[in-house]
């Protein structure tokens, strides 16, 4: 739903930029018998405009981070923000994945050293505690 | 004084304690309120002590999904990731959108052309789009001839070798044809061109006016006088 409605839009942009190019390229070196062409041109550019404007309602849902826009003001590749959230997302996610790692390690070790020193109380708590 | 801490800590010690290493039963209100028991009714009602431990409390409830799992396998955004991580991506916008004409890669700032502008300063909308009337094509009835010179190269694409070849291979699959692109290259490299001949050919004209001139000098009797007293002894 959301893939196919972008893809509208981003046809229905294209074409209209491809119009702007054709009037740029009619007013650029303008001959009299263009006039005709160029009213055309106009006229296409605002039916260009209302299907943009139409379009509107199907991408209400799409969400774009405020950063993109800065990457793309600076003339910069917005994938590169993309592979930027990417690797910082899989850094993080290893390092949480390595925290908990640890503790479970450190819960089963405390477990072991506790059932050697305390082996009354660790059965009264695993007692309590079906799930260790 | 350390004497009397010591005796205090070693009466509380468990090992001291008459009911062995179990912790010394103390009279304290349960301020934690960990200390619990179950009070079972129905047909034997009883009492079940639930909570031996200080400080016992429930473990926090664990969620399905934590960092302990790949995320990325998890959303399916492995493709993603393999694709934006294995190559490395070009530093250009125009990389990004190859066949959007004209100069996109410098700051939009420049030009006001920046996305920022348009959320800080949103553009006048809500009115119904209107095909033009005749009256108000007659606003863009232009006068033939081309454009002055400072707007004519404004917003044509830079040249770049390796970028053409990608444009004539997308323009191979959509079709679309590429005028401008052509006319503006062609255009700006005849200009170019035509700048090159104009200095090869101002440096000739220069370079056959010197020797012109070293030519006169020579044969002219000016040329001669010039001489040191020395140089006519020699």
């Amino acid at each position: 739903m959301a893939s196919s409605s972008l893809e509208n839009l981003e046809t229905q942009l294209e074409m209209f930029i491809e119009n702007v190019r054709q009037i740029h390229i009619i007013v650029s070196d303008f001959q009299p018998q263009s006039q005709n062409v160029l009213n055309q041109k106009l006229q296409a550019l605002v039916h260009g405009l209302q299907e943009v404007d139409k379009l509107k309602s199907q991408v209400q849902d799409v969400h774009v981070p405020l950063e993109v826009f800065d990457y793309i003001d600076q003339g910069r590749n917005p994938q590169l923000y993309t592979k930027d959230c990417i690797e910082k997302a899989l850094a993080k996610n290893e390092q949480v994945k390595g925290k908990i790692d640890a503790y479970r390690k450190f819960k089963a070790n405390m477990l072991v050293e506790l059932s050697r020193t305390f082996p009354n109380e660790l059965s009264k708590y695993r007692a309590l505690r079906a799930d260790e | 004084m350390m004497g009397d801490q010591f005796r205090k800590v070693e009466n509380y010690s468990p090992k001291s304690s008459p009911r062995g290493a179990r912790s010394p039963v103390v009279s304290r209100q349960d301020s934690s309120g960990t200390l619990k028991t179950t009070i079972l009714l129905g047909k034997n009602p009883s009492i079940v002590p639930s909570g031996p431990f200080y400080l016992m409390k429930e473990p926090p409830v664990e969620s399905d999904l934590t960092g302990a799992t790949n995320l990325m396998t998890y959303y399916g955004l492995e493709h993603s990731y393999s694709k934006f991580s294995g190559k490395k991506l070009k530093e250009q916008l125009s990389s990004f959108l190859p066949t959007l004409p004209g100069v996109i890669d410098s700051p939009g700032q420049q030009d006001n052309s920046s996305l920022r502008s348009v959320i800080e300063k949103p553009p006048v909308g809500g009115k119904e789009l209107l095909p033009l009337s005749n009256i108000q094509l007659d606003g863009f009835r232009l006068h033939p001839g081309p454009l002055p010179e400072q707007y004519r190269y404004a917003n044509a694409t830079p040249i770049k070798k390796h970028k053409n070849k990608h444009k004539k291979h997308k323009h191979k699959e959509s079709g679309l044809p590429s005028q401008e692109t052509a006319v503006s290259d062609t255009s700006s490299e005849t200009h170019e061109k035509k700048h090159k001949k104009q200095k090869r050919h101002d440096e000739e004209k220069r370079k056959r006016k010197k020797e012109k001139k070293r030519k006169k000098q020579k044969h002219s009797p000016e040329h001669s006088s010039g001489l040191t007293p020395s140089q006519h002894s020699i």
